[in-house]
């Protein structure tokens, strides 16, 4: 298998390795730098959106970005978000909304959130629903994720909802 | 109240969860892990002429390459009936079964190995129809034949009851097989120990059971076997059969060595197993002018697929709740467990009674519109009353006095919903469906609970939960009530997730019953805890048992001196010893509820009530439908913590309207199934309705502080309501499940021609 030297910078940091060239971005964050925030739920396929992270700004489906693809860019990921114990918004209005149940889907929701949120600091509700539709979740039903996203937005806790 | 029940409740796992930290099976990296990757069956029915396992064998990195001829102890297992082979032996049944397990050092390898298993197969006829499987020249699935149960239910009297009606009305209903659709897939990682033990870290409903399974497989003890939850992401009932379990111990304990082994999305669909699909035939009669239904007979067929899993079990509930949420007089209900060449089907949520309901709130709205009387009236006439017996002759108690209430909150939201204007282009109904769920195993089953509470040095109670928590929210539940027991607040508890090292056996996390279960045995715990804190209290102290009281955590003791309970439980582990105390609840089956003419597993006893109202909007030129608006109520005793009801009366609508609008793991015109979630929808945030939860509580005399269980109920009427929401708005009866936007095009052309 041919191996390729990458430079991916993540969560702030430049990291250089070697990987396989069919390896995508999620196998890298997971088999390589042990990031297992990013889930893989659908095989690869770009399907369920557990697996978004941050790409050059953008929300992508790592599993759907060859790691040679990524040389280069500034990669977020869901580990790179609390400082310390301190959460990001986000983190903590999914948590005080109750969005959160099995988990699975959650690192990969709450980064579309904020591909969502760096862009457009008060978004409606249709685009809350638009930033998310491409991650899947079994549990929730959505609305608390939308209630926390909306939250978050205002930085407001769940208290006053 | 220190339980802070009612309350929204933030569970303990969800910073680990928000931040990525929480380790699902998949997560787990062990020193020198090696990866366990299936060969699965491409053929739907086949003899298995050959397995060639030596090419594999030579990839660089692959460690073994397993057959059934491996297996050493039994080489088949079951949730009921042990028929399901580990890895397939002779012959396969289905697409997606296991028939030879590569292990290797990286993924790359174990999947360079397995595409060089060659195996040789002779295909054979294959049936996917339960109706055509049960005909004399069907392919046999098994050689005993493909009728594995059956049930036939009788009360009152068939003919006698279709003689009183003017109407009657025959029809047909079918509903297709739909995945759990849990985003996390089944995993499993065993790790061998150099003292001959295997530990295996599950994505499971009930680890104890794995434990067993995996210890008949390999033949070993199952002292020998320790297997612990990992985090679960999600379950559904889809996590209560071993696969994965099995076949990583197995491949762990032959390398003498750690393998992990996690399913592809594909092989969730084809290997895993499903809600089961049915098909419905119903005969009603009813007295046109009072609206009394008079008599009713139900036949239904359920494909359990190639193996039987919880199929029998399933048909049980889906038996009882044929009749769904009415008093008829006579009844008969037959229903027929087949096994076909698909894969298998078992547990999932509501776990037969989606399927009855779907059925039966559809033929009561048929019935209505014959003898043109609204639906929620003919309904209201019909209703299980406090003290009416079900067909099964189980009497219901004051708990069903939740349907007339149901019925009422329905006239209000469809009076609401009749107010809102459709948009251009579409036509809007109402529908409204009601729905009952049982609550346990059944009766004659073994249905047990275990927990244990442990007073630590530090005045903190530990909570040893014997059930997993599949992500529902057990875990924060099961804290409050202890914390409850207790009068301690809530954060003094902490909590270690079923290990069958460690926990009792709490059973299997399934059923609606957890939350009820492990509650009612916390508070027996709590209560023997106390009793043992006080002793050794009186003993240290140096008093009578009978001069201290238990008060929030303190000790009492004449003279008003409070004493904490840590200073007792300080000095205790200066001894070397702590206070820990078991509690152990059975589910009740009095013997005035449970007739003995019923078989194992039936009848059940307790249940919980719920209506769902939908407003529905119909693209006349696309056929298609969208939920605007979904009113759901549900009455689950007692809210134990508000933001887990919430939260699984939304996922449930989620479920229910992708039950009806869309999922189905269909046969495809190529021979293959629908296997990944490019061509199977379930909902996302586009599809979901403006959704309001009327949450009702009417307590449970034998629950946790009058708890029941919500997990399953909020979804099964969810279906039937979007189907006649379909009809009022469109005029179209869709009888089976998806309501797809080809059948309804179909439907309403039919009717401007005619």
């Amino acid at each position: 298998m041919q191996t390729i030297s990458i430079t991916i910078i993540v969560n702030g940091k430049a990291i250089s390795l070697r990987c396989a060239a069919n390896q995508t971005l999620l196998d890298v964050l997971r088999d390589e730098l042990g990031l297992t925030g990013a889930k893989d739920g659908c095989g690869g396929e770009g399907e369920c959106g557990a697996c978004t992270v941050i790409m050059n700004g953008k929300a992508v489906n790592s599993c759907m970005v060859f790691a040679g693809q990524a040389d280069g860019a500034n990669i977020e990921t869901i580990e790179g978000l609390a400082r310390g114990e301190e959460l990001h918004p986000l983190q903590k209005a999914f948590i005080d909304a109750g969005a959160i149940q099995c988990g699975f889907c959650t690192p990969g929701a709450i980064m579309s959130a904020k591909a969502l949120l760096d862009q457009n600091t008060s978004p409606t509700e249709e685009e809350i629903k638009e930033a998310l539709s491409g991650n899947l979740c079994r549990c929730t039903g959505y609305k608390k994720m939308i209630e926390a996203i909306k939250i978050a937005a205002r930085g407001g806790s769940a208290n006053d909802r | 109240m220190t339980g802070n029940f009612g309350q929204r409740i933030i569970r303990k796992d969800a910073f680990d969860k928000a931040t990525g930290k929480a380790k699902y099976v998949a997560d787990i990296k062990a020193e020198d892990m090696l990866y366990g990757v299936l060969v699965r069956s491409i053929q739907h029915a086949a003899k298995i002429l050959k397995i060639d396992t030596a090419a594999a064998r030579e990839v660089n990195g692959v460690e073994a390459v397993l057959t059934s001829a491996d297996i050493s102890g039994e080489i088949t297992h079951g949730a009921l009936i042990q028929d399901q082979p580990a890895l397939a032996h002779q012959v396969v049944r289905h697409i997606g079964e296991p028939v030879a397990l590569v292990i290797a050092k990286t993924k790359m390898a174990a999947q360079k190995g397995k595409e060089r298993v060659k195996i040789a197969y002779e295909p054979t006829e294959a049936v996917f129809d339960p109706v055509e499987a049960l005909k004399p020249e069907a392919p046999k699935v098994q050689p005993s034949g493909n009728l594995i149960t059956e049930y036939h239910i009788c009360d009152g009297d068939l003919e006698a009851g279709f003689s009183q009606a003017d109407i009657v009305l025959e029809d047909e209903f079918s509903v297709q097989r739909i995945s759990p659709g849990y985003l996390e897939p089944e995993g499993a990682l065993a790790e061998y120990s150099q003292d001959g033990t295997l530990t295996v870290w599950v994505s499971s409903q009930e680890p104890f059971e794995d434990r067993d399974t995996i210890a008949r497989v390999l033949g070993i003890d199952t002292g020998k076997v320790r297997v612990k939850s990992a985090v679960i992401g999600g379950a559904f009932g889809g996590k209560e059969d071993p696969e994965l379990q099995t076949l990583a111990a197995l491949g762990a304990w032959k390398t003498k060595s750690t393998v992990q082994m996690v399913n592809s999305r594909f092989e969730s669909f084809v290997g895993h197993p499903k809600r089961h699909p049915a098909r419905f035939f119903y005969k009603i009669g009813v007295d046109s002018k009072t609206g009394k239904i008079t008599a009713l007979h139900a036949m239904a067929y359920m494909d359990t697929g190639a193996y039987a899993s919880y199929g029998p079990a399933v048909a049980g509930i889906l038996t009882e709740t044929l009749a769904g949420v009415y008093h008829i007089p006579n009844v008969k209900v037959d229903t027929y467990v087949v096994l076909t060449n698909s894969p298998l089907s078992g547990a999932m949520r509501g776990f037969g009674a989606p399927q009855s309901h779907f059925a039966i709130e559809s033929l009561i709205d048929i019935v209505a519109n014959k003898i043109g009387m609204d639906p929620i009236e003919l309904r209201e006439i019909n209703i299980l009353k406090p003290g009416d017996k079900l067909f099964t002759k189980v009497p219901l108690d004051v708990t069903a006095s939740a349907l007339p209430i149901c019925i009422e909150k329905a006239r209000e939201a469809r009076e609401q919903m009749k107010q809102l204007i459709a948009a251009p282009g579409k036509v809007t109904g109402t529908g409204v469906a009601l729905a009952m769920q049982t609550m346990g195993l059944g009766a004659k089953v073994q249905d047990t609970s275990t927990h244990r509470l442990e007073w630590l040095p530090n005045g903190n109670v530990r909570l040893y939960l014997g059930a997993p928590d599949l992500g529902q929210g057990l875990a924060v539940a099961a804290e409050q009530m202890a914390a409850e027991a207790l009068q301690i607040p809530y954060d003094r508890i902490e909590t270690i997730c079923v290990d069958t090292g460690l926990t009792p056996n709490g059973g299997v996390t399934c059923a609606s019953r957890m939350t009820y279960m492990s509650g009612n045995a916390i508070i027996r715990a709590a209560d023997a805890l106390q009793a043992e804190l006080l002793g050794e209290a009186a003993r240290l102290l140096n008093v009578d048992v009978n001069q201290l009281t238990y008060h929030k955590g303190e000790i009492l003791k004449g003279g008003g001196a409070h004493i904490p309970a840590s200073e007792i439980t300080s000095r205790l582990a200066e001894e070397g010893r702590t206070i820990q105390k078991e509690g152990s609840f059975s589910f009740p089956y009095p013997k005035e509820k449970t007739p003995d003419h019923l078989p194992i597993g039936m009848p059940h006893v307790m249940f919980v009530f719920a209506a769902n109202i939908a407003r529905v909007e119909v693209d006349l030129a696309l056929g298609s439908v969208k939920v605007t608006h979904l009113v759901t109520v549900n009455d689950v005793g007692k809210v134990i913590n508000r933001l887990g009801v919430e939260g699984q009366i939304e996922g449930g609508a989620a479920t229910g309207l992708g039950y009806a609008l869309f999922e189905d793991v269909a046969l495809k015109k190529n021979g293959q199934w629908v296997d990944g979630f490019t061509e199977y929808l379930i909902a996302t945030t586009k599809d979901m309705p403006e959704l309001e939860s009327i949450v009702l509580e009417i307590p449970e005399a034998s629950g946790p502080y009058g708890a029941k269980g919500v997990g399953e109920i909020v979804l099964v009427p969810t279906a039937p309501a979007i189907a006649n929401a379909v009809f009022d708005a469109t005029g179209v009866r869709v009888k089976q499940l998806p309501i797809s936007a080809e059948v309804l095009l179909e439907g309403m052309k039919k009717r401007q021609t005619q």
